[in-house]
């Protein structure tokens, strides 16, 4: 339970990152700064100062308080109002990823563990072909030749910029994932005595499928889900990490680490903020998956299997 | 493409920001780090009892300092080590290598820039009609596999790089001959300059004959393309195989991605100190698959000595505060610019981009470079070295020689006045750390001044092909470029005027596909003037320098320094100014 | 069974002659990308860049494009980069394979050693607070971004603490071969082994502890502590056994994602010229052939683990045989 209060609260606070921005920081978290002073303590000081020795200069760091309550990135960009839009991104990202990524497979596992034959076949086929890429493997390519001129699939036309690429992308390499335990589920609903009393019958496929089939194939996605959801941030943010995935100046929380390797030595908060709110969205959406599991399916039979591979 | 002719009179070179070629210092101001003191004395003494007895003899052979290993970082060597291929990614390092018939002096310091006879006994004169020129080649010079060196030899290398074909193979095809080998693919397979170049291997002389003048002929000859390979090298690029040497060291592996090695050439025996000294490690290894941050590291820790990458800005302030005297800064004469692309909305309004010169606060950018020890505020196109430059920035709240604030109401102003608003502008960018912060800093500019702006990240391979095809109507990128060489050429013709703009194609250096029908007369002109009144010329080059600025194809930004960090047992520090210069880590010591 | 075995060898066939004809598509199909353009140099001049296509068949039809170069890649095995030019890729990869191995090995170790013992001590510790701890503090593990954690440890290891006697023995980033210096070896890889297992170590050890909580109802742990078998024994002996057959099928899946080059983000940020980072700075740098050979290699593995392992389960579980 405290998992779910701790990502609602995760949830919200980034759902209120421009009520942040605007009304307590009272900074603009995508515009450069690189000129501009804050006051602390009385005291007007720059958001970048230069250093004592005249060779680079350092951002504000943590101020803890309104302004700039975690410092300023390399751009004088407020790094607390970043984290909180940064987390807006992700979470978009990820559960748009996942929602993609569970819809097709879905589909395409119903499809090709009903019908068999051919199309069986040649979907098997498709999903071991994006299977053997490794996973990040796939999801750089894809970014590394979308990016050049964005994404058209016939009246569907995805700007390289746009947040929609890295969901499109992170959602169609986790196809497989998904769509294999799907058909497999399927395939073994479909051999249940009863269900093939019906088909003995002549009960009308659709009805089979809508009445039989997908009721028993449900809770499995559904237990999948948050643990996609998980998958597609840390996928997500790697890609960033690679600037390949969300583009600047947008703000994920892979691109605010990105980023804050340019100051990693000097500010590391940057770094480490970001990736600390990775770690622990991922850890509840785990601790959530596994109560969902529990729930819905405590026999456990179609765990996320070949999870880890997804990750290195 | 038919402007072949104005590019071979041209030496130039433009290169995406995200591929650092850092090793191009002048050594205007030049502060030296001191290995230590007593080291740096006994230096100044050995250099005062050699010069007395014999200024050209190898003072490395009996020096305490001779020996020892180099240890080099650099992230960013991904260039061939063929010289007749590489344009400019390892030339610092095939100078030590390899050698032609003129170089460089290998001095710190303005006299660093000096033409000296290298592999040629002296610099000729040509004959009167300027067509001729004959050198004397050294005798007794021998390549690392034993040979002698010949002047067939250096016929045979030229000829090689129309055969291959080199990056700038046109370069050479001034000579007689040269203009058939450069107009197709299959003649240039054959090319054959028995007319161009006359090479007598008895005499030891060598004659090239010109289609026509070039003023910078001896500047090419001095080009690592016309470095001296066996006549029977084979005409492809080398790839992983080192060519035979003619210099103090030879590359022993070289494996991409992970490191290169490079040894003591046992047939070395210095001919000339100014041309080429002999060195002082015997091996010089780099380490190339170390990201800068952790080069800086390493060098930080002593684990390597000078790292060939450019610093990272975010370890600025640690290392001058914690290693001052390890440090060195020389004046570099590279642009750093945004380009505008003047056939594409928004920026095919001349107020517009005029209205991004204004607006920018260049005095940030340059902080974010690094501040102002490292970077010169500029607004105009040519650097401060070339002999036309005078001192020009129009685009600032007080227009004069030099700039002092953005003037945001004149830029707003012109926006308005252009009715451009709200248009989408794309800026296309690569991870590197600089060009991300330059670019991200635009994006905020122009969303300022009203426009929708955006950001595209593409792999820094992928960039700069992109940027330079103009079908791609890529709106703006940052860039910078240097000369060669400081020689008043036609290289406004080139990077920023009709000369240069090659419309649909990947090989386009003009990146704002910037070309005025008024500038280009008057380039023509001077490019005229150039062979009959020098002097005019270069007051005609001032004069389409102010032109081409205030038409603003660029948002010119600063001119960079350049920024060593030397290990604390590196000593004898020096930098050298030319093309071919930078740190001359071959001079250091390590022990 | 055969039957079974090489309808699945043809499958990895077809699977691979797709990916490959795919990742040929992809790279040559997106405008803006030009191979000529960057072999041919920074600066070069229009001239040059038709003498290039024309010398490396650029201008060639697609189709005969690929078959070039698949000819080079599989029949020939001589195919060149086109950014490093001069360097073979084959060759290229043997030699970046040891040091993915030599990374991905040493992780695997600590991580079955690792993930067991917790796996373990937390089935056993069921009903203590330390159950929860441990699985606890495996999730935590599974939860890091694995780059994010090597760009730490280097921050501490490299930087902030190298100074101390805690980090002064960890070298500079890289790679040392075992066979030149042993000693150097473990050094270099040991944090990056350390990052690489943490996330696998506790996915592993969560399963193995589920594994085996959920055979605790099964006949043979019951008949088992029928016959008087101490409660370690039954663990050990039956529970760990039965329950180390979804480990080991896991394991063989993963283990070949890494060689194969999944481990490419460990590679990156310590520096480690493997497979992974192999291919990462090929596609940065649209290396069309070293593209295409190390994807084909790393589908390689995969593809073939992935036959293994349903070809085991088919031996073990004839039911699946039809799927």
């Amino acid at each position: 339970m405290l998992s779910l209060v701790v990502l609602l609260v995760i949830i919200i606070a980034t759902l209120l990152a421009p009520v942040y921005a605007s009304r307590i920081a009272k900074t603009d978290p995508f515009a450069s700064n690189l000129s501009g002073t804050i006051v602390i303590n009385g005291q007007t000081v720059p958001v970048i100062q230069p250093n004592p020795t005249g060779l680079g200069s350092t951002p504000i760091g943590p101020t803890w308080q309104a302004q700039y309550f975690l410092g300023a990135d390399t751009q004088g960009r407020d790094v607390a109002a970043r984290l909180l839009y940064g987390g807006r991104a992700s979470l978009i990202v990820g559960v748009a990823a996942a929602v993609v990524a569970c819809l097709i497979a879905t589909i395409i596992g119903l499809l090709a563990g009903f019908s068999g034959g051919m199309i069986d076949a040649t979907i098997s086929r498709l999903l071991d072909i994006v299977w053997a890429f490794p996973i990040y493997l796939l999801a750089i390519a894809l970014s590394t030749v979308l990016l050049v001129q964005g994404l058209s699939i016939g009246p569907i036309a995805v700007d390289p910029g746009s947040l929609w690429l890295p969901v499109i992308i992170i959602g169609f390499v986790f196809v497989p994932y998904v769509a294999r335990p799907v058909r497999g589920e399927v395939l073994s609903v479909r051999r249940r005595d009863y269900v093939e009393a019906a088909i003995a019958q002549g009960a009308r496929r659709r009805r089979l499928l809508f009445k039989e089939i997908l009721p028993n194939v449900l809770p499995s996605v559904i237990v999948i889900f948050p643990l996609m959801i998980a998958a597609c941030i840390l996928t997500e943010s790697a890609l960033s990490f690679l600037s390949i995935g969300v583009q600047p100046p947008q703000a994920s929380w892979g691109t605010i680490i990105n980023g804050g390797q340019a100051q990693l030595y000097t500010r590391p908060m940057v770094s480490i903020s970001a990736g600390l709110m990775i770690a622990i969205t991922i850890l509840v959406l785990n601790i959530l998956g596994d109560g969902v599991r529990d729930a819905l399916d405590p026999r456990a039979k179609l765990r996320l299997r070949r999870r880890g591979r997804a990750q290195a | 493409m038919t402007t072949n002719t104005t590019k071979s009179r041209s030496l130039f070179a433009l290169l995406a920001l995200a591929v650092t070629a850092c090793v191009l210092a002048a050594c205007g101001s030049s502060t030296a780090p001191q290995g230590s003191e007593p080291a740096t004395t006994a230096a100044s003494a050995d250099t005062a009892a050699t010069a007395a007895a014999d200024a050209n003899a190898d003072v490395t052979l009996d020096s305490p300092h001779r020996g020892g290993t180099m240890e080099i970082v650099w992230n960013g060597f991904g260039s061939s080590i063929d010289p007749g291929v590489d344009y400019d990614g390892n030339w610092t390092l095939l100078r030590l290598t390899n050698d032609g018939l003129l170089t460089w002096k290998r001095v710190a310091g303005p006299d660093g820039n000096t033409l000296v006879p290298n592999l040629a006994e002296e610099i000729p004169t040509p004959t009167a009609d300027g067509l001729i020129y004959t050198f004397k080649v050294r005798p007794g010079v021998k390549f690392s596999t034993g040979q002698e060196v010949k002047p067939s030899d250096f016929k045979a290398t030229i000829e090689r790089q129309f055969k291959l074909p080199g990056p700038v193979s046109s370069f050479y095809a001034v000579l007689l001959g040269g203009d058939k080998c450069a107009s197709t693919p299959k003649a240039g397979k054959k090319c054959d300059l028995s007319l161009g170049i006359v090479a007598d291997d008895a005499a030891m002389t060598l004659t090239f004959n010109l289609l026509k003048q070039d003023p910078d002929f001896l500047q090419k000859l001095a080009l690592p393309f016309a470095y001296v390979l066996p006549a029977n090298t084979p005409p492809k690029e080398t790839g992983v195989t080192p060519l035979p040497a003619t210099g103090p060291y030879m590359i022993e592996s070289f494996k991409p991605g992970e490191s290169m090695v490079m040894v003591r050439n046992p047939e070395f025996v210095q001919w000339s100190k100014d041309a080429q000294p002999n060195g002082y490690p015997d091996r010089i290894e780099y380490n190339i698959a170390i990201l800068p941050n952790a080069g800086t590291t390493q060098v930080a820790n002593g684990q390597a000595d000078w790292i060939a990458d450019q610093i990272p800005a975010d370890r600025l302030g640690e290392i001058s505060e914690k290693y001052p005297e390890q440090i060195a800064i020389n004046a570099n004469p590279q642009v750093y610019h945004m380009v505008l692309n003047a056939t594409t909305p928004p920026f095919d309004d001349v107020r517009v981009r005029q209205a991004i010169n204004y607006a920018t606060d260049r005095a940030a950018i340059v902080q974010l470079w690094g501040g102002p020890k490292l970077g010169q505020i500029t607004c105009q196109i040519l650097p401060p070295n070339f002999p036309s430059y005078e001192a020009y920035c129009p685009f600032t709240l007080n227009p004069g020689p030099t700039w002092s604030a953005p003037d945001m109401p004149k830029a707003q102003q012109l926006v308005d006045a252009s009715g451009t608003k709200g248009q989408k502008v794309v800026i296309i960018s690569t991870p590197d750390e600089v060009t991300t912060a330059v670019s991200l800093y635009f994006v905020s500019l122009l969303k300022q001044l009203g426009y929708e702006a955006s950001i595209k990240t593409l792999q820094s391979g992928v960039q700069y092909t992109y940027v330079q095809d103009s079908a791609n109507k890529a709106q703006m990128s940052m860039s910078y470029w240097y000369p060669d060489y400081p020689a008043p050429a036609d290289f406004l013709d080139i990077v920023v005027g009709c000369g240069g703009y090659h419309e649909n194609s990947t090989a386009n250096p003009n990146l704002s596909m910037f070309c005025d029908p008024a500038i280009d007369a008057k380039t023509k002109a001077a490019e005229q003037m150039q062979l009959t009144d020098p002097a005019a010329a270069v007051a005609m080059w001032t004069e389409i320098d102010k032109l081409v600025t205030d038409a603003a194809p660029w948002v010119p930004l600063f001119v960079a320094s350049n920024l060593d960090f030397v290990s604390s047992r590196v000593g004898n520090y020096q930098s050298n100014p030319s093309v071919v210069g930078g740190f001359m880590f071959e001079q250091a010591w390590v022990q | 069974m055969i039957a079974f075995a090489l309808r699945r060898i043809a499958s990895m066939i077809v699977v691979l002659f797709a990916l490959s004809v795919i990742v040929f598509l992809i790279f040559f199909a997106t405008p803006g990308i030009d191979p000529a353009r960057q072999m041919a140099g920074r600066n070069a001049t229009p001239e040059t860049l038709a003498a290039i296509r024309s010398n490396f068949g650029l201008d060639r039809p697609l189709p005969v494009q690929y078959l070039t170069m698949m000819d080079r890649i599989v029949v020939k095995r001589d195919i060149e980069s086109y950014s490093n030019r001069g360097v073979q890729v084959i060759p290229q990869i043997i030699a970046a394979a040891p040091v993915t191995f030599s990374l991905v090995f040493g992780a695997a170790v600590i991580w079955i050693f690792a993930s067991i013992g917790i796996g373990l001590l937390a089935a056993s510790l069921r009903g203590t607070i330390w159950d929860p701890l441990l699985m606890g503090v495996s999730l935590i593990g599974v939860a890091l971004p694995v780059f994010w954690l090597g760009e730490v440890a280097n921050l501490v290891t490299q930087q902030r603490f190298h100074d101390t006697f805690l980090f002064s023995w960890v070298p500079p980033l890289g790679y040392v071969p075992l066979t030149e210096d042993p000693i150097g070896w473990f050094t270099h890889l040991v944090i990056p082994w350390l990052v690489l297992s943490v996330l696998f170590v506790g996915f592993y050890a969560r399963v193995l502890r589920s594994d085996i909580v959920s055979s605790e109802n099964e006949d043979y742990v019951r008949t088992a502590r029928s016959k008087g078998i101490t409660e370690r024994r039954v663990l050990l002996r039956h529970q760990l056994r039965t329950s180390m057959i979804t480990f080991v099928s896991l394991f063989g899946l993963d283990f070949a994602a890494l060689v194969a080059g999944g481990a490419l983000l460990v590679e990156v940020v310590f520096g480690l010229p493997g497979v992974g980072r192999l291919t990462y700075l090929s596609l940065a740098g649209l290396d069309l052939p070293v593209i295409m050979t190390t994807v084909l290699y790393g589908a390689f593995f995969i593809v073939v683990a992935s036959a293994l392992v349903d070809i085991l389960y088919a031996f073990l579980d004839p039911r699946t045989r039809t799927a």
